[in-house]
């Protein structure tokens, strides 16, 4: 049963990671910089997500990014591509809208309970 | 020991060479920026925990697949599969019959041979079906790889995105109409029996008698020289068989133009078979006289019986076939 559930929930939150990473990236930020804030929000990402999604990011071309070697500890920081500022809009318009129609499917059901 | 080059270097090991000094770099700075000042190596455990197993990392790192075929060519590649095992596994049945009856060897006994052939026979289709297993596998293997696709929408057996004209060019198939695969299959086996045992009859069919060895072969029931000189006639009967088997594997079910084929192979078979039983020279004498002896009639009353018997009863089978093979293309 936790197994199963595990899944589900692992299913349902797989499309939203990608989000909340574009979200935060509006302006330069760092890896660890971004756990940080992910987890400030509450956004709770497994480490060994984040790294490999903002390098397949880079792949994609939504995000770009540039050593900084002027610390004492280099830094490889990422931020959104124009392409992937886009994409980020029309993902939040789609992500609201669809959060509205399922706020409204789950309101209905709470409605039907009392026959 | 330094726990985090040993962290980066089991990550990095498990990737491409071109990538490896990257991630390791970053992976570096990343571990840095989670351990406190002057840290211990206490800190350093509990970071390298909090970053999980070295070999998941990599695999998230990592973009080919891991497995041989998606689920966009798994369908077609089940599919073919059961197309084609079966096809190859009586191909090579019907090969090895063909191969006995064309290089047979006099001196083997009968039951070495029968032996003989469905270990041969068990043994081809195992390497067969290895053979073709193999080869589709490695084919449709490449494929994923080639043709790499996120569209993880299965494909048709012909490799086609699906579309509402595939249904047209689908037969709805009756169940009466149906023409179930395992018809198929054993009409093509049936074939390779009947051929080898034909021109084997004379080791095969005939007189035995129960000695000190067991089962003894007395005498030949015909005259393989008899038998060989009908070949043509025979090779045309087993081309047309195999035809058949082959249009209705094709078809999947009953059609006017299969039962009209049906009809006329049986009534090529039924004159093939009076034609060569009213041969004068077919049966042999000795197990004539041996049969009459054992029935305690005439030779020449048995010949009657025995002829006119299996005449009848293959009209009777014959008429039944062919009018089966129309009652079910009209249903």
């Amino acid at each position: 049963m936790n197994t199963l559930l595990n899944s589900l929930l692992i299913e349902l939150r797989r499309g939203t990671l990608t989000l909340a990473v574009l979200s935060q990236l509006q302006i330069p930020r760092y890896g660890y910089s971004l756990v940080q804030l992910l987890e400030q929000s509450g956004v709770m990402i497994d480490q060994s997500t984040l790294y490999p999604l903002l390098r397949r990011l880079e792949k994609q071309g939504l995000v770009t990014s540039s050593w900084d070697n002027s610390d004492s500890r280099p830094r490889k920081y990422y931020v959104l591509s124009e392409e992937g500022k886009t994409i980020y809009e029309l993902l939040k318009k789609e992500w609201l809208d669809n959060s509205k129609k399922l706020m409204n499917v789950l309101n209905e059901e709470e409605h039907h309970e009392p026959n | 020991m330094n726990l985090i080059e040993v962290y980066i270097q089991e990550v990095t090991r498990r990737l491409p060479e071109k990538n490896r000094e990257d991630i390791a770099l970053e992976l570096k700075s990343t571990i840095e920026d989670m351990l406190p000042e002057g840290y211990t190596d206490k800190n350093v455990e509990t970071v390298l925990e909090k970053m999980g197993s070295p070999a998941a990392l990599a695999e998230g790192y990592r973009d080919r697949s891991r497995y041989l075929i998606g689920p966009r060519y798994f369908d077609a590649y089940i599919s073919l599969l059961k197309m084609i095992l079966p096809i190859a596994a009586t191909i090579s049945l019907i090969v090895l019959a063909a191969e006995h009856i064309i290089g047979y060897d006099r001196d083997t006994s009968v039951l070495n041979m029968i032996i003989l052939l469905i270990a041969e026979g068990i043994w081809g289709m195992i390497v067969v079906g290895m053979q073709v297993f193999f080869w589709l596998t490695v084919v449709f293997a490449i494929m994923e790889r080639v043709y790499k696709s996120d569209d993880s929408h299965p494909l048709t057996p012909h490799l086609t995105e699906w579309t509402v004209e595939d249904l047209k060019h689908t037969p709805l198939i009756p169940k009466q109409k149906a023409i179930p695969k395992y018809e198929v299959f054993g009409g093509l086996i049936w074939t390779a029996i009947w051929a080898t045992v034909y021109f084997y009859a004379d080791h095969l069919l005939g007189f035995y008698r129960n000695g000190p060895e067991g089962l003894e072969f007395i005498a030949p029931a015909m005259d393989e020289a008899v038998l060989v000189q009908y070949w043509p006639i025979i090779l045309v009967i087993i081309g047309l068989e195999i035809s058949l088997s082959i249009y209705k594997l094709i078809e999947r079910q009953w059609t006017k133009a299969m039962a009209w084929f049906n009809a006329l192979l049986q009534i090529i078979v039924t004159v093939a078979f009076i034609i060569i039983i009213k041969n004068p020279n077919l049966f042999n004498s000795t197990f004539m006289d041996e049969l009459s002896g054992v029935f305690e009639v005439s030779v020449s009353k048995l010949e009657l019986w025995m002829i006119g018997g299996s005449i009848f009863g293959f009209l009777i089978a014959a008429v039944i076939n062919i009018f089966d093979g129309f009652r079910k293309a009209r249903k």
